[in-house]
């Protein structure tokens, strides 16, 4: 989908709003050339509406979304940010970790409407694609995955997992890095790598 | 031509991985894209009556609701999930019955996942449920007829004529993949052509299966899954909820998309069923086998043709002149079983390898040098020299790396620093090493660009990096611009990656595409260029690119499976080939610590040694084996699917109560792959990793556990309570749990737990509570509370009556009780010793 960013809103027209149907995914934020963005909705809203206003990945969002929706379900049926993942949608597996206001947490078990004036960082958000975040260096380095499933909130759990402080050991990485099952079995690669980059974060 | 060694390379899709980029099969993003719920049968067996989508149909947003109605005219054919062989399998919603817990009943579809979800839990459909059985000891199971499934010599007679001999059964439980990939379907149109995505290990399934059950012609339809988020044999079919999503999708001439929900997949996927094994060994007295017989029973459903024979490694693994294994199914009324990563050699190797080891420990000899002293020049059930075989070097560099000479023979008899009992174990294993045919078509450009198209599947075992590899080791190509695809329909013919044969199917297609393609640069440009940079090879002679493709074909495969692999069918041979069989082979060692009082078991090191030919990437196998051992850990110590014979459906069908191994769980499991190719099985010198990885590690951890506590246990996995009974130190907590249990069950208050309760009031109450009677922390909580429990208690009056209600899940004996003034309930728990450790009133 094509977006226009304004000063880090992203921004829809009326137009669109209005073809989308009664209730877009997106509200526009206005802005004096919004007109000239041409980006359909993903998806019409269905019931009783919530509006919210939020910031993913730096970037400042309003959105009038299901009350009933996930911030998992909004981050990939609604922004079509599929870097983070589902596993079981009841807290239980840890793939769709994300960080909401710097803390980490299951995306699959905070409501949408839970995020309004926070901070949201996802997979997408830790890097610009070009120069990776040590973490997702240190992943590659020790080969800490397989299929690819659970890396990214792997990688978002051990990046708040270092910021807390829980990553002084092997031990006590294994222990804060147990709300992330790999079924592929890359523990060992995942608990190397997370000490190679509490080691670069520590020096900087 | 001698083949090189691999050097280190990273996983090729390694940094795409890490970015969060490759879309799997629910995260293509399709417009217009409708969201599909299944509603699940909740009964086990019976016929739908009626099926109220009244009130269904009225939530926002929904589109259509399908029930059996809508998919009377999909077809059930051997491609059916659950079908399997040339019998056509069972496909839920073509009928108004149900035929195992959880099946499909209707499928809502519409605008939102939000609105799909809340009108499946609408949809009210009216059963006639009918008597069922669910598990294989209960009334109604069907024994099927018993098979031979290996057989050589005279087992029953060496048996009988054996020195020494043991007889032990050993039970495996029912276990489900779970890969964190839930599997999902997505059914899309493009250009008038049907596009299925789905996280799978079979795309070919897909385009021809598919197609056979909806009626199409498989030339319309493409399947697409070229990131699998683990397979482990889960995603090598089509699934129960595939066809209805394509026939709601053609319906509604919209696309469609599905995500099962985990509770839902306990139900409708495949599984590693309960089986249980007797092995009978003979053997002299110093140790050499003379008889083996292994008879194996394996649940099923009543439709599945999953097969029951577990004969296959277990035979080859050791000089076993006089051997015969046997197997039935026992058919309940559940969905079907399947291939669960070493879906045999698994549960055979754990059941063979623990009843070695018993062998072993009765005959006094180590483990180890039981192992050695039988190792197997031939194939003992073809006679046939086997590919290579490795295995005696696997157990002696293992017991080298492990430091296998510091165990001592008796159980119970080493300890860790820290006072926990250690125990090592050993196990060995092998995997068939099978082969599909795989065709491979690779395009050079002159613009430094170069694309594979191959067979085969992507599921995180690597096989990306493993057929980079052989393109890289031949041709001079820019591996920064290599492209691969793998499980598109649209690309290549593609054919089930399952039974760890991929690597050694795709490897040497890709380097035999890759020979032919300097082959065919040496006719255009000569041998010393072609043997250059490709690329600018092609630009001087002024080719934009060079395209060539290879049929790759296992050892003595005719020509006639490519055709069988064109059509979708699966089309793989081994282990037994024309002039030899072929194996894997694995050697583990592991240690364990039991912690005495609690008989709490960590494994903090696993030693496997492996030989699966030439390494193709040793990253991606090292990783392949330890995720193996992740898994065979979860067998013998967490996993367990329990299921709920009244109700024929798994109680502990999500993630929290189905345990799976966490990281903490796992420590160091140090790997060594021996890397001498076998290239009698292809040229490449691979054969398979994946799965070999797991066998026999199950057995290396359990029979540690018996050398560390001195308890055999022959069921799995293994948990605290199974070891607190050998455990003098655990004597208590055994007691007093059991205790606690029967009170539970019974509800049944302590023998003096209202006399102290009286006791308790009276001395607070007075402001001397009986402190003797209480454990030291109660009665300090007590002397800190004291001022107002007094009070309080003192301002109620005199006890009238003190009746008892129940007993609570924490051990508590309930009382409400009858004071002067007012009622009030009141909680006491009372130690083994009779003092009270709990007690609580609502003042």
């Amino acid at each position: 989908m094509s977006e226009q960013r304004h000063q880090g809103v992203v921004t829809f027209t009326r137009r669109e709003v209005l073809e989308a149907g009664a209730v877009a995914s997106f509200a526009g934020v206005t802005s004096s050339s919004a007109a000239d963005a041409a980006a359909p909705a993903r998806q019409a809203e269905h019931g009783i509406t919530q509006r919210l206003s939020t910031r993913i990945n730096g970037t400042a969002m309003a959105l009038e979304i299901d009350a009933r929706a996930s911030l998992l379900d909004m981050l990939r049926e609604r922004l079509g940010m599929m870097g983070t993942k589902k596993g079981c949608d009841h807290g239980q597996c840890g793939a769709c970790t994300v960080h909401v206001d710097g803390r980490r947490v299951a995306s699959c078990l905070t409501l949408a409407a839970k995020v309004d004036g926070r901070e949201v960082t996802t997979i997408e958000g830790i890097s610009d694609g070009k120069t990776l975040h040590p973490m997702q260096q240190a992943f590659i380095d020790h080969d800490a995955l397989q299929c690819g499933y659970c890396t990214p909130g792997q990688i978002m759990a051990a990046i708040a997992c270092v910021r807390e402080g829980h990553a002084s050991s092997r031990e006590q990485i294994r222990e804060y890095m147990s709300g992330n099952i790999c079924r592929c079995g890359a523990y060992i690669g995942i608990v190397n790598a997370i000490e190679q980059a509490a080691r670069q974060t520590e020096r900087t | 031509m001698s083949l090189e060694r691999n050097p280190d390379r990273p996983r090729i899709d390694a940094r795409e991985k890490v970015l969060g980029k490759p879309l799997f099969a629910a995260d293509r993003e399709v417009p217009g894209v409708l969201h599909a719920m299944t509603v699940p049968a909740a009964i086990a067996k019976g016929e739908i009556e009626a099926i109220d989508i009244e009130q269904a149909m009225r939530v926002a947003g929904v589109v259509r609701i399908f029930t059996y109605l809508d998919f009377q005219d999909i077809r059930e054919t051997p491609a059916t999930r659950g079908g399997g062989g040339n019998v056509p399998g069972y496909q839920p919603m073509k009928r108004a019955s149900v035929r195992h817990r959880g099946e499909p009943v209707a499928l809502v579809v519409a605008e939102t996942l939000e609105a799909a979800i809340e009108a499946a839990e609408a949809v009210k459909p009216r059963y006639r449920a009918a008597a069922f059985s669910a598990w294989h000891d209960q009334a109604g199971a069907e024994r099927e007829p018993l098979q031979v499934d290996r057989e050589a010599g005279d087992a029953p007679g060496a048996l009988a004529a054996a020195a020494r001999t043991i007889d032990v059964t050993y039970l495996h439980p029912q276990q489900h993949h779970n890969p964190i990939e839930m599997i999902s379907t997505t059914v899309s149109f493009e250009s008038g052509r049907m596009l299925v995505m789905e996280g799978t290990q079979n795309a070919a399934a897909f385009k021809f299966g598919l197609a056979g059950m909806l009626g199409q012609d498989p030339n319309m339809l493409d399947a697409s899954s070229p990131y699998v988020g683990g397979g482990f044999g889960q995603k090598n079919n089509l699934q129960e909820q595939t066809a209805l999503v394509a026939r709601a999708a053609l319906l509604l001439r919209r696309p469609v998309k599905l995500v099962m929900p985990r509770s839902q997949l306990f139900h409708t996927a495949t599984y590693r069923p309960f089986s249980s094994h007797r092995i009978r060994i003979g053997a002299s007295v110093q140790g050499k086998l003379e008889a083996v017989l292994y008879d194996v029973e394996q649940q099923n459903s009543r439709f599945d043709q999953f097969e029951a024979a577990h004969g296959q490694h277990v035979s080859r693994m050791y000089a076993t002149s006089n051997w015969r294994s046997t197997n039935r199914r026992v058919r309940v009324d559940v969905q079907s079983p399947g291939h669960q990563r070493a879906p045999h050699e698994h549960p055979s190797s754990y059941a063979t390898e623990c009843a070695y080891d018993e062998l072993a420990h009765a005959l006094g000899i180590d483990p180890l040098q039981l192992r050695l002293l039988n190792d197997a020049d031939l194939d003992p059930i073809t006679g046939k020299p086997f590919s290579s075989r490795r295995l005696v070097e696997c157990l002696r560099r293992g017991a080298e790396l492990f430091d296998w000479g510091r165990r001592q023979h008796a159980t119970r008899s080493m300890r860790t620093a820290d006072g926990q009992l250690l125990g090592l174990g050993v196990a060995a294993g092998a995997y068939k090493a099978a082969v599909s045919p795989a065709l491979a078509r690779l395009r050079i450009r002159a613009d430094g660009s170069t694309h594979l198209s191959i067979t085969g599947q992507e599921m995180g075992q690597g096989m990306r990096s493993v057929v980079a590899a052989e393109v890289i080791n031949v041709l001079n190509v820019d591996p920064n611009r290599l492209t691969i695809d793998m499980g598109e329909t649209a690309a290549a013919p593609q054919h089930l990656t399952a039974g760890s044969w991929g690597c050694a199917s795709a490897a040497p297609a890709a380097r035999a595409v890759a020979l032919r393609m300097r082959e065919r640069l040496a006719e255009l440009v000569g041998i010393e260029q072609a043997n250059g940079n490709v690329h600018e090879a092609l630009a001087r002679v002024r080719r934009t690119s060079l395209e060539v493709e290879v049929a790759h074909l296992g050892p003595g495969q005719p020509k006639t499976v490519l055709d069988r692999m064109s059509r979708g069918l699966p089309a793989a041979a081994g282990p037994e080939y024309e002039r030899f069989t072929a194996f894997s082979w694995i050697a583990h060692f592991a240690e364990v610590h039991v912690e005495p009082t609690t008989c709490r078991i960590r494994v903090p090191r696993v030693v496997s040694v492996v030989d699966c030919g030439r390494v193709m990437n040793h990253r991606t196998a090292t990783s392949q084996v330890r995720g193996g051992v992740v898994w065979a850990f979860g067998a013998a110590l967490r996993e367990i699917a329990e299921v709920d014979p009244r109700y024929g459906r798994v109680l502990n069908n999500d993630l929290a109560d189905y345990v799976v191994p966490v990281n903490a769980d796992i420590g160091d499991i140090e790997v060594e792959l021996l890397d001498e190719p076998d290239t009698q099985l292809n040229i490449s010198g691979a054969k398979g990793v994946g799965e070999v990885a797991m066998v026999g590690a199950t057995a290396a951890i359990v029979n540690a556990v018996h050398h560390a506590t001195g308890k055999r246990v022959r069921h799995l996995p293994i948990r605290i309570e199974d070891l607190l009974e050998a455990s003098a130190e655990g004597q208590p907590y055994l007691h007093e749990s059991l205790a606690l249990a029967k009170r539970l069950r019974d509800q049944q208050p302590a023998a003096r737990s209202e006399a102290m309760l009286r006791k308790l009031i009276v001395g607070l109450a007075a402001g001397t509570p009986p402190y003797d009677d209480m454990s030291p922390e109660l009665a300090e909580l007590t002397r800190q509370q004291l001022h107002f429990l007094q009070k309080d208690l003192a301002s109620l009056g005199a006890v009238r009556s003190v009746t008892f209600k129940e007993v609570s899940a924490s051990g508590m004996d309930v009382y409400e009780v009858e004071f002067e003034k007012e009622r009030r309930i009141a909680e006491v728990r009372l130690r083994a010793d009779g003092r009270v450790d709990a007690a609580w009133i609502n003042l």
